[in-house]
């Protein structure tokens, strides 16, 4: 594969990397909807380097998604300063004490 | 969009954030309960959502005593509000959205009050990812573990990094974001698009020395 990043002077030309990667940020945001210029679906069936650099965006975007559940826990002493603070609380000392 | 097998996809607001913020058991009852003031209500929410604020807290500043701190700040703002949660998302989304503007007013009141957050979380020339054009390496796909993306995502800059856990990690739209961070929508995707990109450029320079490792340990 040959990169292309020459400036683009007619639009019939092909893509180069450089105006394809300058589209990324659209595409990825348009999701499924994303792709309807043919020129890009051409450059993304015929550069290896592009296609590989949206598999590698797409899988770090779908890894994140495992983020979401926590790993981390907070020290014992959060929920004992939320304790002292909420002691000032009239609503929640009065519901405490109901208790 | 699909090619070549590919998906690009986005994850969604609305059904999708439910999915991906599905209810607990016994969370409906203590929500009631602790709107009435009920204080071992209040308490089970906190043991129930603690590690899921307290992560994003953590991902957000980068910093475990002021993630503790605005964790306790999130939850004594619960407190005061949960009156006004009416159900109409998931209680985990609202809590995360409430904890996310938390943790944002902290950033604008630490020094970003005088400037917009579309101009400083732009980071430093040298910490943009290098453009990628035409150099041939191997692909991230299948090879990345949970703990060398946590490592890399930590790295980011803080400005990446916000924009990376908020779409990415909490499924916040770029529409909502740029609301959150008082920038442009086109600004949310460039942000994350670059995010992205630094993190393959991260998670590629941390390959060679797992592989090292792995080899070491073998020996």
């Amino acid at each position: 594969m040959t990169s292309r990043n020459s400036k683009r002077s007619d639009s019939s030309a092909p893509l180069s990397c450089a105006e394809f990667q300058q589209q990324l940020p659209d595409l990825f945001a348009a999701g499924h909807e994303g792709v309807a210029d043919p020129n890009l679906t051409e450059h993304l069936k015929t550069c290896e380097n592009c296609s590989a650099l949206v598999r590698d965006l797409q899988y770090i975007a779908d890894q994140a998604r495992q983020l979401l559940e926590p790993t981390h826990e907070p020290s014992d002493n959060v929920w004992k300063k939320i304790q002292e603070s909420l002691a000032s609380d009239p609503t929640y000392v009065a519901n405490t004490q109901k208790q | 969009m699909e090619i070549q097998g590919l998906q690009m996809t986005e994850p969604k607001t609305g059904p999708g954030l439910f999915k991906r913020n599905p209810p607990i058991a016994g969370e409906a009852e203590a929500i009631e309960r602790a709107k009435a003031g009920d204080a071992e209500a209040f308490s089970k929410l906190y043991a129930l959502h603690k590690r899921r604020v307290y992560t994003l807290c953590l991902r957000m500043l980068g910093n475990v005593s002021e993630a503790e701190d605005m964790t306790q700040e999130a939850f004594l703002h619960l407190f005061r509000k949960i009156g006004s949660f009416r159900g109409e998302s998931a209680f985990s989304t609202w809590l995360h959205r409430l904890t996310v503007n938390l943790v944002l007013m902290h950033l604008r009141k630490k020094g970003l009050q005088l400037v917009s957050l579309e101009e400083t979380i732009n980071p430093s020339e040298e910490d943009s990812p290098k453009r990628d054009f035409g150099s041939r390496d191997t692909q991230l796909a299948g090879s990345v573990d949970r703990v060398a993306l946590e490592r890399a995502v930590a790295s980011l800059p803080p400005g990446y990094r916000m924009v990376f856990v908020l779409h990415d990690v909490e499924g916040f739209e770029h529409n909502e974001i740029a609301v959150m961070l008082e920038c442009s929508t086109g600004n949310s995707k460039s942000q994350l698009h670059k995010a992205r990109l630094k993190l393959r450029e991260l998670l590629r320079q941390q390959e060679p020395t797992q592989q090292a490792d792995l080899k070491e340990a073998a020996l």
